[in-house]
């Protein structure tokens, strides 16, 4: 992927501590697009996120891994805490997601951080926010999405939260956060200043209630639940198609695009009724205009009436599931996933015990003509504790014994 | 262009960024002008699509009150062009001559056609960064597809996993499309512009595809993977979780408030709670304890003993109370809620902005908090307020060229 092996953050020292999703994509994304990222983080107690999905037991980490160099060093040992201090030093960048609590037992406080290296960028990223009311309050990433306000402006009226099925809150600060340090890093080039930044997924899952915000202050309106509908459009909706859980989404934004969908569905007569003919009467009749494209889609494969669609200029999709996106011809083309190792966690047991077997991952969503963002080398937990050590720290290897010995190293 | 530092308080230099963005992008632009960046927002003489956008300033239309608008465009100024035009055109190269990014989600090929491609544009910057977000990407056999926000949110998959499993896929609300492309392109432009000016580097051509952007922001439901691997396909499991029980959004006196228990710690607490309150032995039942799936196959029962605790109490007290017994209870709210939450209010979430058609409203703009440096708080620009500025104040147009260019209809 990178072929000219120019990267748009060269030089760039990232000190990654923390589990989960946000941060560990933060650091992916960072990496992706050149930073040196650093992982500390132990086999002691693994990141929940090494079993994911459980029934391959850490399959899907490498989307959040990739490129990073893993050092496993336990940070809440006195020779552990010695190492962390150490690479402070030669870092740009500290980023973690631990509450307060968490990091004063462990005797890491920003303020020292700064002494240790006074230039440094710190992003310390929470779930619910790091200073106020909530700050020792825990929390789970699928479940913040509640916390932002989008789950109750999905879905019906009367339902439950729409909820997603996914850690969906923790991407928006995931990939927000990899901009804001940019910033910071050019900043700091231009004025010499650090700075300090507290993100939470609560934020930045907030932040995406914008318009719906204003709305309510300006009218007093809390935002409809309209399923997949639109007020001011009409059709536009989810149709069932052949086949088990199979589905196809269309809209029609426009009298051209109603005339396009009219003639990908054969212009039946139903079509030219008063009922249909206009905007208007359209969004009027909805309850029966999706029924009857419900009669055609019935008739089609997902894929088939998307494609009929698309040919007529209709915005339309299939709604992908995992074979669609695995086998999916655009994608191919465009090198979005690739094979990856993956290394089988079991609590217990050292990683580099663990067995290696097949995955994928994703490349980038954004490909830079001049620094592509890299895919780059798979490291396991530790694997790059020789590079980061000695390379980078010039321990020598009396003191590296040391600390397995201590157990400050494993 | 000499490089300028900050303003006082600001992240970004004062980058020139020309904003020609549609749905996909319009975020990236905000993004950056929050930050600092120099947003200038080059809409067509009629004024940008979506100033047609509802909601509406009490709930009356025009193109100064779409609210839509004004959360988008915030920190961003306004001039106004018609790239069809071919003195639009050639202002537009005078504009890019001193631009460093130019953000833009048009269909694949149209800037090309405009003869405004990338190509075109570095001929005459060697220094520009554009950034093309797009629903499918610059190329691959689906780069044409027409797409909204529905169809973004189908064709990535995301509406698969969204909803209630006997239900239809569900898309997100209030346009949650809008972010994943938007994200990675303010990223992607910032990496780049570090490269250009710390690293020696010259411009380049961003291409993000919004459908690739929406695939990411799941990736722990692992779509591909499940099925490569597994030969299953990741579907919809509703507001409850069936295998991590309990999981989810449950009903309370007042509304809706959600918990996770994941750790046998956690489900003792949990249920010595539950039996304080309830009184019901049952709860406490040796099979029931454990870690993360240990109660799956007892899912009806224990939600029922859940739900039977939690609608005696208000999802206020429940989520406090909750996270003072070491449990994780989280509320589920409405924007109301968020208005009101005293944690947002101490991290310095929310900016009053001013803007003459609706007074001062709360923004939303705090996505991070810091000391040092804070959101920019400028209303979403009038349409064309800043014409004159930028056509006779910096490309030194007279008076009566101004004059002219609005005579003909290409500003």
């Amino acid at each position: 992927m990178n072929e000219n092996g120019k990267k748009a953050l060269q030089g760039v020292r990232v000190l990654e501590l923390g589990p989960y999703v946000a941060l560990p994509l933060t650091g992916r994304i960072l990496a992706s697009l050149g930073a040196e990222v650093i992982k500390v983080e132990t086999n002691k107690v693994l990141d929940e996120m090494s079993f994911i999905p459980a029934w391959s037991r850490g399959a899907g980490q490498p989307d959040f891994q990739r490129i990073k160099k893993r050092v496993s060093i336990d940070v809440r040992t006195p020779g552990g805490l010695e190492v962390f201090q150490e690479l402070v030093k030669v870092s740009d960048v500290f980023m973690t997601n631990f509450r307060r609590n968490i990091l004063d037992r462990w005797g890491i406080d920003f303020p020292a951080v700064r002494e240790l290296r006074p230039d440094i960028i710190l992003m310390w990223q929470t779930g619910l926010g790091g200073i106020g009311p909530y700050y020792t309050y825990k929390s789970y990433g699928i479940l913040v999405q509640h916390m932002g306000g989008v789950s109750l402006m999905s879905g019906n009226d009367g339902e439950p939260p729409s909820a997603i099925n996914t850690s969906y809150s923790d991407y928006h600060t995931g990939v927000f956060q990899p901009s804001a340090i940019i910033g910071a890093l050019m900043r700091r080039r231009m004025t010499g200043e650090p700075a300090t930044m507290e993100s939470s997924i609560f934020k930045s899952g907030a932040v995406t209630a914008g318009p719906a915000i204003l709305d309510y202050q300006a009218n007093g309106r809390l935002p409809q639940r309209i399923a997949n509908r639109r007020t001011d459009c009409a059709p536009h909706g989810v149709y069932q198609c052949q086949g088990e859980n199979r589905w196809c989404a269309i809209a029609a934004q426009n009298d051209e695009e109603w005339d396009g969908f009219r003639r990908a569905i054969g212009n039946p007569d139903w079509c030219n009724e008063p009922d249909f003919t206009t905007n208007q009467s359209r969004l009027a009749n909805q309850d029966r205009l999706d029924a009857l494209i419900g009669e055609w889609t019935a008739q089609h494969s997902a894929t088939d009436a998307m494609e009929r669609m698309q040919r007529e200029g209709v915005p339309a999709s299939i709604v992908s599931q995992g074979d669609d996106l695995y086998a999916s011809e655009h994608l191919k083309a465009r090198d979005f996933y690739r094979p990856t190792p993956y290394y089988v966690a079991e609590r217990g047991t050292p990683a580099w015990e663990w067995e290696k077997r097949d995955s994928l991952a994703w490349t980038t969503p954004a490909r830079l003509s001049e620094t592509p963002m890299e895919f780059g080398h798979y490291s396991n937990v530790g694997e790059d504790n020789d590079y980061v050590l000695r390379e980078i720290l010039g321990m020598p290897e009396s003191r590296i014994e040391a600390l397995k010995e201590d157990g400050s190293l494993y | 262009m000499p490089l300028q530092t900050p303003e006082e308080g600001r992240l970004l230099p004062p980058y020139r960024v020309l904003d020609l963005s549609g749905p996909e992008a319009v975020f990236c632009g905000k993004l950056l002008g929050d930050y600092g960046a120099d947003v200038v927002r080059v809409e067509p003489p009629g004024g940008d699509p979506s100033r047609a956008r509802g909601p509406f300033a009490d709930d009356v239309e025009g193109p100064e009150r779409s609210l839509y608008f004004l959360f988008y465009n915030t920190n961003k100024r306004s001039i106004t062009l018609d790239l069809q035009s071919d003195r639009g055109r050639d202002l537009f190269r005078r504009l890019v001559a001193g631009t460093d990014v130019v953000v833009e989600s048009y269909p694949v090929g149209y800037m090309d056609s405009l003869g405004l491609g990338y190509e075109s544009l570095r001929a005459i910057n060697p220094g520009i960064v554009m950034a093309s977000v797009t629903p499918f990407g610059q190329t691959g056999p689906w780069k044409d597809y027409k797409s909204n926000d529905l169809i973004a949110l189908a064709a990535s998959g995301f509406m698969q996993i969204t909803g209630e499993p006997d239900g239809p896929p569900m898309r997100q609300g209030n346009d949650q499309s809008h972010f994943p492309g938007a994200q990675f392109a303010a990223a992607s432009i910032l990496a780049a512009l570090y490269h250009r000016d710390f690293g020696d580097g010259e411009g380049q051509h961003i291409d993000v595809s919004l459908q690739e952007a929406l695939i990411t922001y799941y990736t722990d439901a692992h779509p591909a993977l499940a099925w490569m691997l597994l030969g299953d396909n990741v579907t919809r499991v509703g507001a409850t979780s069936t295998l991590v029980i309990p999981l989810g959004a449950y009903p309370s006196s007042d509304g809706w408030i959600s918990a996770g228990i994941i750790t046998p710690r956690e489900w003792d607490a949990l249920s010595e709670w539950i039996y304080e309150v309830t009184g019901n032995e049952e709860v406490l039942n040796e099979a029931y304890k454990g870690g993360n799936q240990d109660r799956a196959p007892y899912n009806d029962l224990i939600t029922a003993l859940v739900i039977d605790f939690t609608t005696r109490y208000t999802s206020e007290y429940l989520f406090h109370e909750g996270q003072r017994r070491n449990l994780v209870f989280i509320p589920v709210n409405t924007v109301s809620d968020l208005l009101a939450d005293p944690q947002l209010e101490a991290s310095n979430f929310w900016f009053g902005i001013d803007h003459p058609e609706t007074g001062t409203l709360q923004y939303p703009q705090g996505v991070f908090d810091s000391e040092e440096v804070s959101p920019a708080t400028n209303a979403a620009p009038i349409l064309g307020q800043d014409n004159d500025a930028i056509y006779t104040g910096e490309l030194g147009l007279s008076h009566e060229e101004l004059s002219s260019l609005r005579d003909e209809g290409v500003i």
